[in-house]
């Protein structure tokens, strides 16, 4: 009867402390100990969720630049932009719902928050568009 | 004593146990009922689109000594279109899954709205396939079938199936559109027009089809409304007054079994039309080819369609279209 009494105390105290090793933030997402807050892929799928990229996004991770040719005729109103992040990142905003590129001069912004939550980076997506007579 | 009370209570299950264990339930094989009964299952799936049949198949079976089927009859709310028609053979299926048709009447006699197999063999079961054509007056509402049959002893069985909702879209299938030739499509006819034809209903002309090779660029096979910028046409003329104004979204991996007649179980149905947003979208869809689809909306919103790409011909610059459209 000791023994398991015993048991039952480890359980309960190993259980007990689980809310101080592992803290989540508003999102319910894990916060963790990464401080490395960068873009590692970037794909741009059209309303048939394909692929609308002519070759892979140029990606500079120092000046926070995502540079990426999409097909000539393409509609930029209707785009879904899909960001791969480090371990443990997250990204603001959120994308929840088709996004317009139609205004090419000005590019959109996202912000990369890293997993420990205390660097952010704000990465411009650049677009072009592939010329008809290259 | 805790451990003596915990041995006593385990000896007394263990006991019990064993009782329970070895008591035996003499099996009986189940006595067939030998009265006339019938089942029924529908085999198609997806909407109900006038045009196109339901089927069922239809069982019926009585206790062989006391009696032979004589008719079986399935009598729809709504007459059936021609074509529709059941099966006087009764199907079974083979080692190798084929299904294999015995004759076991004459062919069936539609009056009206019921369909009737009168039995000309000596058989206590069988299971005949109903092929429901469903008829224009059906679009839009609700269909039930009564299927019935008899025996020689006299009794009369019933098995009612539905109601089933017949889609309100049309389909039409396998329009071939070609470059030079019969390029300009009215989604209100689903018909493809050359220019002349396409002059005498301008206001009814949708889309435009179009081949260019554009070195470099994703074009090929294209469908482009009217009013698209002269970008988009590559070269094509364009009668001025033909310039309505289409709403255009390219698909892909939206093989709809209707149209496509593939492998995949996917439907298109009168829901996915009156839902649809694409007031976004473009007006025009290059790059188009087999099993790639695009969702279409007309000037005035009064059509609202889906085109499949069942194949395309770089070398005859065409391509073929089904098609699928909902009136709004």
């Amino acid at each position: 009867m000791k023994k398991y009494s015993i048991v039952l105390v480890i359980l309960v105290g190993l259980f007990g402390c689980g809310d101080d090793y592992y803290p989540v933030d508003e999102d319910g997402l894990l916060i963790t100990d990464r401080a490395e807050c960068f873009v590692s892929n970037f794909e741009l799928l059209d309303t048939d969720y394909q692929t609308v990229r002519t070759k892979n996004a140029v990606i500079d991770t120092v000046a926070q630049t995502i540079d990426v040719e999409v097909r000539w005729g393409t509609n930029l109103k209707r785009l879904w932009p899909q960001f791969t992040l480090v371990t443990d990142a997250k990204l603001d905003p959120k994308i929840t719902d088709w996004t317009d590129f139609t205004d090419i001069s000005s590019p959109r912004e996202w912000t990369v928050i890293s997993g420990n939550r205390k660097v952010k980076k704000t990465y411009s997506v650049n677009i072009t568009i592939q010329q008809l007579n290259p | 004593m805790c451990t003596k009370y915990y041995k006593i209570f385990l000896l007394t299950f263990s006991f019990g146990l064993l009782f329970i264990s070895c008591e035996s339930d003499e099996y009986s094989v189940p006595k067939a009922n030998t009265q006339l009964h019938n089942d029924v299952i529908k085999r198609t799936l997806g909407p109900n689109v006038v045009g196109l049949d339901i089927e069922f198949a239809y069982a019926m079976a009585l206790g062989c000594e006391r009696g032979h089927i004589v008719s079986a009859e399935v009598e729809a709310s709504i007459s059936g279109a021609t074509g529709t028609f059941l099966e006087h053979r009764s199907f079974h299926t083979d080692n190798g899954g084929n299904d294999v048709g015995v004759v076991v009447g004459e062919p069936s006699i539609t009056a009206e709205n019921t369909t009737k197999v009168i039995f000309s063999v000596d058989t206590c079961a069988a299971t005949l396939r109903y092929y429901y054509t469903i008829p224009e007056e059906a679009r839009g509402k609700s269909v039930t079938f009564t299927f019935s049959s008899t025996a020689s002893t006299g009794e009369r069985v019933s098995y009612q199936m539905g109601p089933y909702q017949i889609a309100k879209m049309n389909i039409e299938k396998d329009i071939v559109l070609s470059n030079d030739d019969k390029c300009f499509f009215s989604i209100a006819d689903m018909k493809v027009y050359d220019e002349a034809e396409a002059l005498q209903r301008t206001d009814k002309i949708d889309l435009v089809y179009l081949y260019r090779a554009i070195p470099g660029i994703a074009f090929d096979h294209a469908l482009v409304s009217p009013d698209v910028d002269a970008t988009f046409l590559q070269g094509k003329t364009v009668p001025s007054s033909i310039d309505n104004a289409t709403l255009i979204q390219r698909a892909f991996g939206l093989q709809d079994q209707h149209l496509a007649r593939l492998q995949f179980g996917i439907y298109v149905d009168d829901l996915d039309f009156q839902t649809l947003n694409i007031s976004d979208a473009s007006n025009y869809a290059i790059d188009l080819r087999a099993e790639y689809g695009a969702w279409i909306q007309t000037v005035d919103n009064k059509y609202r369609a889906y085109v499949y790409v069942n194949a395309v011909n770089n070398g005859d610059e065409t391509m073929t279209i089904s098609i699928k459209r909902y009136e709004m």
